[in-house]
């Protein structure tokens, strides 16, 4: 259906040392919207820099329509970008901002520079600030305009150059709930009007989820699954991707063979196969496929230790044999109440072990914020980007 | 947020007071009558006119605008291009760079002026056997061998400095800067030098604006770090006014220094209601109403973007740029082109007409310099700081600078003037065979009083240490002088070298300092201070005691019965002088009796030319319709009985020299 | 990309080397030699003397400092309430009063301090303004004195409120600057934990303002521990500092420049060692504040 646009083959990136990309392998196709999803410091914006220029790689390759393009310079890639808290150009008004590119001057192959005319400029400005619904704004400072509006003009600006590809960093990260949800819109509208390739950078999985032809899951410089959103929910591949996309109960299990998968030493059927017999595995088992039913019908039996109303439904965690699950229900169960669950054949996700096993999914403390205030390691990491992206 | 109490006003005004009185008074009194800072006698605007007919004041004003503007304008553009080097190095390297940039900052001026000057001397002792070794090597071109302070000199100091200024104010602005916006610009089809012209450069702009106006406002208020790096040959125009603080201050300098303060403050003013205005519309966009702009104001701003206002943009830049390198070249060949001839002599000791004169009738432009004493020429002697062709220096530091083959020998031939040389003035001890010298003046060192504040004729030098008249003595600002006069009055000689009898005249001298007996020290401000009735006695040459007398009617002079000093000061050519000729016609020039006719009437100095000498009452007579006063012809002509009671200075062997110094310094301290 | 920009610097940093470390290097070297007569005529010998024999002048060092550090003190307490009433007033007057600040600087200032010579002069304009309110004779009265004057002129104190005078700006402008950036809210939160008007003042508004301090004291101390033309002028000749010391040896009568190099080099090291204490109890804070 669509062709392969760019291609990095064995990318590694070492900042002093660090490696913040090890040995990347992946393609993008033509036309369609992906993003990189990954926690912050994971490598994601420095392959969305890799991609625009801004960084040439320790080793690798990056390839654009089959050439090799590791020493193009920014200003010769067909690729623009969107940036990290936009870089407007603060000293010019939006029109300025989004005429700029237009007004460089191209190189010709031969050397020959060709100027844009005034009134192609003028016409070309005027219809991307149209598609961005900018109309009379022209002559507005940066200043003055709103989040969303700034970010208007970043795309207005990127897109008027007409970019094979457009690079996305966190386009969405300063706006307020309301507003990142119409932009989610509004992004997947233009890039479907103007059919051309949307590389975008997040670490909020629901925005990946919902705009997304295809997701890339990083951590840790490498990646960790690539796939539709679909199959990454519903098929992670490891307890890393599974905890990062949704909520997920992981616990460890044995395959005792097909289709049966072992959880506190009872067997469960499920739609899983080809493991070895007797393999120890992750189980998956995502909040919103456990039915809470009466003590004697359950499958499994423990108490609710806490209930937080979260308007559609409750989330609800209930205590298993000292391991904590969440279970998201509409059904309401007063804490210290003992319950039973049932779980049906496609609530089991079974994974390979990973490095990642015994990491996540549990939630005895349960509080995401909590749990990331609690964690010096990853603070430190937000930090070290944060750091990284001053330099 | 809170606003002040009246209490609060009322001290940021008397802040303020505090900082403009002596600038109201200045701008006050650059409108008297008279030359007086402290009495007013009427409006007018006298200085102004005068202004362009005195030729320190505007060549000066002329170097120091020459100088900041070369300075500012490369230390923008040097400190500019820097501030990004340095701020995209990596920490490893950006800190000792910046330490280092720090260090003109941190360091006291006289510090940066004294280490350059050391330098630029040192420099200058390698460039020449550099010079002479090419210069031997081939005869293509031809490098000056002798180099001095000057003009480039000056220049390079003052970018030295002003560069941390421009750095400083730059660096935030880049550090403020969205560090994705030259990605952006790249991104968006720019090259590297595209994204600088187009992004940086916008962005930094306000920085740089500063930065160069900071760095012109140092270099304009500079004085020390010039003062020690622009040698001789030119001045600004501090360094004019700190010649001048010793004597008087012209009020041309008031009338300048008010132009310049009036024409800043407009410009302050402007500047202040645009930026109000600006802030009031930026607020007005804020609150998302349209702006309102001034049509024309627009429609002007929209002709500006047509070709043809592009071209109009264009030329007016191109124009202002050619006037900039015009005015540059203009100012330094104005200075440089012509012969010359560079004299240095003493403050208010000449008249000024001559000089032009001169220039006209020879078309040789005349680099006339003055220094503050024998020693302080000595000094820029000394260390290449001066680039002199004809020095006037005292009988005794003549002796010194031929004991030290610095003077040329002057070819008699060329200087038929000086048959007209009284013979009582030629073969002095100091230059016995008369080999080096012209004689300029003579004169004497005696007592001058006020008669209004000294109720007793002074006979004696006794006054000078009498607590009577404690803090009203002016002691004079010079080693030689002081303790001179101090030995004549113990009834030695001036020239004695007895270690005992100099320490005696110490003693006698930090003993009345100590008992609070001198006012201070001073050397030219005595004008000042004697004019004013700010002091008793002090103790001075003949000739500036008749120029006061002409300010203050109740100054007396005497020359002590112990005896004094009396002393000649003479032309000399320097060895190094590039002007040999030139200099001869000028001391030839000089030595005319006309010359020196207008010369003694100006200065009031004995002139060594006897014609003038002569003429001089019968001259007075008929230029001012009234005859001399046989007192003043005898103050500035002492006869040969005064003249014996007097003594020369020799010059005296260097240990005790050395004594004389430390005994001056001791006492300072 | 970043570090190919870094050669900018390059040129800088030779420039630097040339006109400012290199420099410093031949006024050490000055410093440590003497001039020696030879047959050749005069050579430069290794020495120690410049130093040693500088005791003779330890009291100019003392009066240098004292002075100094006096008006400093006096620029800090004059300086600072201005800095920060100034701070507290509208945009349109603090617009107004910086400009005003600045202004005085393209007034020469030889010329203002000689216009000071004018005002503190025996028979100057302040003595006559005494003369006329009958403070002189009162004085007199008083003390049973007999004077037509005050001696202003050629004392220590002219000296100090000439280097006042002159630096002043620099003292309000640092801290200024520093107390325009202060975050209104902090002194709020002060005031939210129950600090009142002395406590915020004490506890959050000085220490927040230490760096504009401490840029202000360097600003003023440093030219004026090594001013000479302030104390030739007000000082009539009586109130020998370092800066005269230093002239003298190379423009006026003592022509010394090992003598004056190796002042310069003490005063240098003093000058450094005082700002390195200073940055110290700034707790760091190394970056200049400026105009």
């Amino acid at each position: 259906m669509s062709k392969e646009l760019i291609r990095l083959k064995n990318v590694t990136q070492k900042f002093d040392g660090e490696t913040v990309l090890d040995n990347v392998n992946i393609y993008f196709n033509d036309s369609e919207f992906l993003t990189l999803l990954g926690p912050s410091g994971c490598g994601k914006t420095t392959m969305l820099r890799i991609i625009g220029g801004f960084q040439t790689p320790t080793s690798g390759d990056v390839c654009f329509d089959g050439v090799r393009i590791n020493d193009l310079p920014p200003y010769k890639r067909k690729i623009n970008t969107v940036f990290q808290k936009y870089a407007l150009f603060p000293h010019l008004n939006v029109y300025d901002n989004v005429a700029f590119g237009l007004r460089i001057p191209k190189e010709a192959e031969d050397g020959t520079k060709t100027k844009l005319p005034k009134d192609e400029i003028d016409r070309r400005v005027r219809e991307m600030l149209d598609v961005v619904s900018l109309k009379g704004f022209e002559h507005r400072s940066i200043a003055s305009l709103s989040g969303g509006q700034q970010q208007r003009v970043a795309i207005a600006r990127a897109l008027v150059n007409r970019p094979r590809v457009l690079l996305l960093d966190e386009p969405l990260g300063a706006l307020d709930m309301r507003l990142r949800k119409d932009m989610q819109q509004e992004l997947k509208r233009i890039q479907q009007r103007l059919g051309i390739t949307f590389i975008n950078v997040t670490h909020d999985q629901e925005e990946a989820l919902a705009m997304s032809d295809t997701v890339v899951v990083i951590n840790e410089g490498v990646i960790q699954q690539i796939g539709t959103p679909e199959d990454i929910y519903n098929e992670p591949k490891n307890a890393f991707v599974a905890d990062f996309i949704g909520e997920s109960n992981i616990v460890d299990g044995i395959m005792r063979e097909d289709r049966v998968v072992e959880i506190f030493n009872r067997r469960f059927a499920c739609l899983d196969g080809g493991f070895e017999k007797d393999e120890p595995v992750d189980v998956v088992i995502r909040p919103e496929d456990v039915d809470i039913v009466s003590e004697a019908e359950g499958q499994l039996r423990g108490v609710v230790t806490s209930v937080t109303f979260k308007g559609v439904h409750y989330d609800t965690i209930v205590d298993f044999y000292g391991f904590k699950w969440l279970i998201q229900t509409t059904d309401y169960c007063p804490v210290d109440s003992h319950i039973g669950i049932r779980i049906d054949p496609d609530g089991f996700h079974v994974m390979k072990k990973s490095k990642y096993s015994g990491m996540f999914g549990d939630y005895s403390s349960y509080s995401e914020e909590y749990d990331e205030i609690n964690d010096p390691s990853r603070s430190a990491a937000e930090e070290a980007e944060g750091a990284e992206d001053e330099e | 947020m809170k606003k002040n109490s009246l209490g609060g006003r009322f001290l940021i005004g008397l802040c303020f007071l505090f900082l403009y009185l002596p600038i109201f008074l200045l701008i006050f009194f650059s409108f008297n009558a008279s030359d007086s800072n402290v009495v007013w006698q009427g409006f007018s605007l006298r200085w102004y006119g005068e202004l362009f007919h005195s030729r320190l004041v505007i060549e000066s004003v002329a170097t120091t605008l020459l100088v900041s503007l070369v300075a500012t304008a490369i230390a923008t553009v040097a400190g500019t291009f820097a501030a990004i080097g340095i701020y995209s190095l990596t920490k490893k390297w950006r800190d000792p760079v910046l330490m280092v940039n720090n260090i003109p900052m941190m360091n006291a001026d006289i510090v940066t002026g004294v280490s350059l000057c050391l330098f630029f001397v040192a420099f200058f002792h390698g460039w020449g056997s550099i010079a002479a070794f090419i210069n031997a090597h081939q005869s293509l071109v031809k490098l000056p061998e002798q180099l001095h302070l000057g003009i480039v000199t000056l220049i390079l100091a003052h970018v030295c400095f002003n560069i941390p200024y421009v750095i400083l104010n730059v660096a935030p602005r880049l550090r403020q800067m969205d560090s994705n916006l030259v990605d952006a610009a790249m991104d968006l089809g720019c090259t590297w030098m595209q994204a600088f012209t187009r992004v940086i450069l916008p962005e930094i702009k306000p920085g740089i604006v500063s930065g160069a106006l900071i760095a012109f406002t140092m270099s304009v208020d500079d004085f020390v770090i010039s003062y020690f790096t622009a040698g001789s040959s030119i001045q600004t125009l501090s360094m004019a006014i700190y010649g001048m603080t010793k004597k008087r201050v012209t009020p041309v300098v008031n009338a300048v220094s008010t132009i310049v303060f009036l024409a800043v403050l407009i410009v302050l003013v402007i500047n202040n209601i645009l930026s109000a205005r600006r802030a009031k519309a930026a607020a007005s966009r804020a609150s998302l109403e349209p702006v309102r702009v001034d049509p024309r104001v627009e429609r002007f701003k929209q002709w500006l973007y047509t070709p043809r206002g592009r071209l109009a943009r264009r030329l007016t830049a191109g124009v202002l740029c050619v006037a900039f390198v015009a005015s540059t070249v203009f100012l330094t060949a104005f200075t440089q082109s012509r012969p010359v001839v560079n004299v240095c002599s003493w403050g208010e000791y000449i008249d000024e007409d001559l000089i032009t004169e001169f220039e006209e009738e020879t078309g040789i432009r005349v680099n006339y310099q003055t220094a503050e004493s024998n020693e302080t020429m000595y000094s820029l002697l000394k260390s290449g700081g001066a680039d002199y062709d004809v020095i006037v220096p005292s009988d005794y530091m003549i002796s010194q600078l031929i004991e030290e083959g610095m003077l040329a020998e002057l070819d008699y031939s060329q200087i038929p003037n000086f048959e007209l040389i009284d013979p009582r003035f030629r073969n002095l001890p100091y230059d016995p065979e008369n080999k080096y010298t012209v004689p300029y003046t003579w004169g004497t060192v005696g007592i001058i009083y006020n008669a209004a504040m000294v109720d007793e004729e002074i006979h004696s030098w006794s006054a000078l240490y009498d607590d009577k008249y404690a803090g009203q003595v002016l002691l004079i600002g010079n080693s030689r002088d002081a303790f001179g006069i101090a030995l004549k009055y113990l009834g030695y000689s001036m020239n004695t070298t007895d270690e005992g009898q100099i320490r005696e005249a110490y003693g006698l001298v930090s003993d009345a300092y100590e008992r609070g007996v001198f006012q201070g020290k001073v050397m030219d401000e005595v004008f000042l201070a004697m004019e004013g009735g700010n002091a008793a006695f002090a103790t001075y040459y003949a000739g500036d005691y008749l120029s006061m007398l002409e300010k203050n009617e109740d100054l007396r002079f005497v020359i002590p019965d112990e005896g004094s000093n009396w002393f000649v000061d003479a032309m000399c050519v320097l060895k190094t002088a590039r002007n040999y000729d030139n200099a001869l016609k000028w001391i030839n020039f000089i030595a005319s009796t006309d010359a020196n006719l207008r010369n003694m009437d100006t200065i009031w100095y004995g002139s060594p030319n006897t014609e003038a000498l002569e003429q001089y009452p019968a001259w007075y007579e008929e230029e001012y319709g009234e005859p001399l006063d046989p007192e003043i012809y005898h103050i500035i002509a002492p006869p040969q009985e005064v003249l014996e009671r007097c003594e020369m200075y020799v010059c005296l062997p260097k240990a005790t020299r050395t004594l004389y110094n430390d005994l001056w310094i001791k006492l300072g301290i | 990309m970043r570090n190919k920009r870094g050669w900018f610097a390059f040129p800088y940093v030779i420039w630097m080397a040339l006109f400012v470390v290199i420099p410093i290097v031949i006024m050490l070297v000055y410093s440590l030699t003497v001039p020696v007569e030879t047959a050749a005529g005069e050579a430069a010998q290794g020495s120690l003397e410049n130093f040693t024999g500088m005791t003779l002048y330890a009291s100019v060092f003392g009066r240098s400092f004292l002075l100094a550090l006096v008006a400093t003190l006096i620029c800090l307490l004059i300086g600072y309430p201005v800095a920060y009433l100034m701070s507290r007033e509208g945009p349109g007057f603090q617009r107004v009063a910086m400009a005003l600040i600045m202004l005085p600087m393209w007034m020469n200032f030889l010329l203002r301090t000689y216009s000071w010579m004018a005002i503190l002069e025996n028979n100057g304009l302040l003595n006559q303004l005494f003369q006329k309110l009958g403070v002189i004779s009162l004085y007199n009265r008083l003390t049973g004195s007999d004077i037509d004057h005050f001696k202003l002129l050629r004392t220590s104190g002219a000296v100090v409120l000439g280097m006042v005078y002159n630096y002043l700006p620099f003292m309000i402008l640092p801290i200024y600057t520093v107390l325009t950036k202060l975050d209104p809210r902090l002194i709020e939160a002060a005031q939210d934990l129950g600090a009142d008007a002395p406590t915020v003042f004490r506890r959050v508004t000085l220490p927040l303002s230490l760096s504009g301090i401490i840029s202000g004291v360097t600003m003023v101390f440093v030219p004026s521990v090594s001013t000479f033309a302030i104390s030739r002028l007000l000082g009539g000749g009586s109130q020998m500092m370092l800066g005269d010391l230093i002239e003298n040896q190379f423009l006026g009568g003592a022509y010394n420049p090992h003598l004056g190099a190796a002042i310069s080099m003490v005063m240098m090291v003093i000058v450094v060692i005082c700002m390195l204490v200073m940055n110290h109890f700034g707790d760091g804070e190394g970056e200049a504040v400026m105009l």
